[in-house]
C-alpha cells in the first residue's frame, strides 16, 4: 500500500475514526497495530525484523539509562550504535549485489529512517536528553509510525513522546495538507517526470537544449515529489495526533549553500548535524580549518551515501562537501564585506540565490544520474551544439507530451506562489470570522479535497509511479 | 548583569557578529540569525577559551538554550574553583 493508493485513504480514514473512538491511553497500541498492518502489506519478514530490532533497542535503552545513572557499562552505547549502523550498512551493501543477498530475502521498509530513529533514541538516552521509554508499545509505535515509514520525516523520540497520549488534530487541519501533498505528487511531480526520465534515459544521444530541460526540471520534480510525500506524512500524522517535523522551507529561495541545507530535507540534515557533525566537530575543534573541512566532508558524504552506496551518491556528497567547506570558510569575510556595503545587499541576495540554485542543480545531476559518467555527460554537453539542438528538444517535448509538461510547469508555479503567499494561513484567519466567509473558505477547501480525490481516482488506473524517496 | 553573563554575551556577539545581541536564558538558535551547527561549535570553542573550561560532546549535546550553557559554565567553574 502506497500513499497514492486509494486504499491508503480508506485505511487512514478507518484508523482516524478508531483513534477518536478508543480511549486516549490505548491510542499508542492502536497506532502500533495500524503501523504493523501497513508494514505487512509490504513485507511480513520485514515486519518481523523491525519488531526484533525494536525490541533489542528498547532493552538497550533501559540498560544505557542504568549505565548513565550508575556511570558503569560505558561500552553499551557504542555497541548499540555499531550494531545499528552495521544493520543498516549490511542491507545497503547487500542491495549492491545482483542477487541483492539478504536484502532479496528480507528488505525492511524504510530501513534508513527507522534505523536513524533508533540511533537517535540510543544517543539521546546516553546523553541524558531524555529518559529511556518504559512502555514497549509507545516505543515500538514511535519506530514503526507508518505515516513516516516510507520517507520520513525523521522525528526525534523526545518530540514524538511529548505528544503522547495522542490527541488527534481537527480533521480540517490535517486533510488539506494531505490533499496538497497528493496534488504536488500527482499533478506536478508526475507531469514533470516524463521529460526528466526521457532526458536521463537518452543522455548520450542528446546535447544542448534537451539537456537544459533535464538539468532544470529534475530539481523541481524532486522537490514537488518529496515535499508532497512529506505533506501527506505530516497531514496523516496529525489525523492521529502526532505532528512530525517539517522537512522543507522553500529550499529554492536559499541565498547560500549553508542556507539551502537549512531548508532542504531538514529532518535528515538536523539529525546528521546533531549526531554526526556535532560530535565530530567537538573532537576536531582544536584542529582549526582542517577539522572543520573534515567534519563537513564526513557529514555531507554521509548524507550522500545514506541514499545508497553508489558512486553517484558519493559524488553528490563530495560536491556538497566542497560547496559547504568554501561557504563556511568564507562566510565571515562575506558577511563583513557586505555589512560595509549595504547598497549591494539586494544585488548580493539575487546573485547568491542564482548561484546557489545552480550549484544545487549541478549537485542534483549527480544525484539523479545512474552513473557519474552520465552526470558528466549532461554537464559537459549543455553548450555543445546548442543552436542545432532544436529537433532534439521537440522530440523530447513530443515524447514527454507538451500538455503534460505544461501542466507540470504551471502546477509548479502555483506551488511556489502558494508557498510564498501561504493562502492556507490567511484562509485560516478569515475562517475564524463571519459565518458566510467561513463557509466560503470551507467550500474552497472541500473543492481542493475533491480535486485531490479525483486525481487519485484518475491515477488509480495508470501504472503506479513511486515517490522518489520511497526507496530509502 | 553578572560577570559570567557579561563575558558570555561578549563571546555571543563576536561569534554571531551582532553587537546588539542581548543574552537571555531562553535564547535559542531560532532567535539568532546565523546560529547553525557550524557557528554553534564556534560558540562552544569561544566559551571554552573565555572561561578556560572544556566541555564534553554529551554536555554540548544536551544543551537546549543559552541558560543551559550558562549553568554548564557555572558548574565547570564551581568544580574547578
Amino acid at each position: 500500500m502506497s500513499f497514492t493508493d486509494f486504499s491508503f485513504l480508506v485505511f487512514i480514514a478507518a484508523i482516524a475514526i478508531l483513534c477518536r473512538l478508543c480511549p486516549r491511553q490505548s491510542r499508542s497500541l492502536l497506532l502500533l497495530g495500524a503501523s504493523y498492518l501497513f508494514y505487512l502489506t509490504w513485507s511480513a519478514r520485514g515486519a518481523v525484523l523491525l519488531a526484533v530490532v525494536t525490541g533489542l533497542t528498547f532493552a538497550a535503552g533501559m540498560g544505557i539509562e542504568r549505565a548513565r545513572k550508575s556511570q558503569t557499562h560505558a561500552w553499551l552505547t557504542p555497541l548499540a550504535i555499531i550494531l545499528l549502523a552495521g544493520y543498516l550498512l549490511a542491507f545497503k551493501i547487500a542491495l549492491l549485489g545482483p542477487s541483492r543477498g539478504i536484502a532479496g530475502l528480507v528488505m525492511p521498509l524504510g530501513i534508513s529512517y527507522t534505523t536513524f530513529k533508533l540511533i537517535s533514541y540510543v544517543l539521546d538516552v546516553h546523553w541524558g536528553k531524555m529518559d529511556a521509554s518504559m512502555r514497549l508499545a509507545d516505543f515500538a509505535a514511535y519506530v514503526a509510525f507508518f505515516p513516516q515509514i516510507l520517507a520520513g520525516p525523521i522525528q526525534r523520540p523526545g518530540d514524538y513522546f511529548s505528544q503522547l497520549p495522542p490527541v488527534p488534530a481537527r480533521t480540517a487541519d490535517a486533510l488539506p495538507r494531505i490533499a496538497w501533498g497528493l496534488v504536488k505528487k500527482l499533478l506536478i511531480a508526475d507531469n514533470l517526470a516524463p521529460a526528466v526520465n526521457y532526458v536521463y534515459a537518452h543522455l548520450t544521444a542528446l546535447h544542448g537544449a534537451p539537456l537544459w530541460v533535464g538539468f532544470y526540471l529534475f530539481p523541481l520534480q524532486m522537490y514537488a515529489d518529496f515535499s508532497g510525500l512529506t505533506d501527506i506524512a505530516i497531514g496523516t500524522g496529525r489525523l492521529f495526533g502526532i505532528t512530525g517535523p517539517e522537512n522543507f522551507n522553500r529550499p529554492f529561495t536559499a541565498t547560500s549553500i549553508g542556507d539551502f541545507w537549512r531548508r532542504w530535507h531538514m529532518s535528515l540534515t538536523n539529525w546528521l548535524a546533531d549526531y554526526v557533525f556535532m560530535p565530530l566537530r567537538m573532537a576536531t575543534r582544536t584542529a582549526g580549518n582542517l577539522g572543520l573541512a573534515f567534519s563537513i566532508s564526513v557529514n555531507m558524504i554521509a548524507i550522500g551515501l545514506w541514499h545508497g552506496l553508489t558512486w553517484s551518491y558519493l559524488a553528490f556528497g563530495v560536491v556538497h562537501s566542497l560547496y559547504l567547506t568554501v561557504d563556511a570558510f568564507t562566510s565571515r569575510a562575506r558577511a563583513k564585506f557586505f555589512k560595509r556595503r549595504r547598497k549591494w545587499d539586494s544585488a548580493a541576495s539575487w546573485m547568491g540565490w542564482l548561484l546557489t540554485f545552480h550549484l544545487v542543480t549541478i549537485g542534483l545531476v549527480f544525484f539523479r544520474a545512474a552513473h557519474i559518467s552520465d552526470a558528466l555527460w549532461l554537464l559537459g554537453h549543455l553548450f555543445s551544439g546548442l543552436g542545432a539542438s532544436g529537433a532534439l528538444f521537440w522530440a523530447l517535448v513530443e515524447s514527454a507530451g507538451a500538455r503534460t509538461l505544461a501542466i507540470g510547469l504551471a502546477g509548479y508555479a502555483v506551488l511556489e506562489l502558494g508557498e510564498r503567499y501561504r493562502p492556507d494561513l490567511w484562509l485560516g484567519r478569515i475562517s475564524q470570522g463571519q459565518r458566510g466567509v467561513r463557509w466560503s473558505v470551507w467550500g474552497g477547501v472541500t473543492v481542493l479535497l475533491i480535486f485531490a480525490l479525483a486525481l487519485l481516482l484518475a491515477h488509480s488506473g495508470t501504472p503506479r509511479s513511486p515517490f522518489l524517496y520511497e526507496i530509502y | 548583569m553578572s560577570d559570567i553573563v557579561e563575558r558570555m554575551q561578549a563571546v555571543f556577539r563576536d561569534v554571531f557578529d551582532d553587537e546588539g545581541l542581548v543574552l537571555r536564558d531562553d535564547l535559542t538558535a531560532a532567535d539568532v540569525e546565523n546560529w547553525d551547527s557550524l557557528t554553534h561549535i564556534n560558540l562552544i570553542v569561544g566559551i571554552e577559551r573565555e572561561f578556560k573550561v572544556k566541555f564534553t560532546t554529551a554536555e554540548v549535546g544536551s544543551l537546549h538554550n543559552a541558560g543551559d550553557l550558562k549553568a554548564l559554565v557555572q558548574k565547570k567553574l564551581g568544580a574547578s574553583g
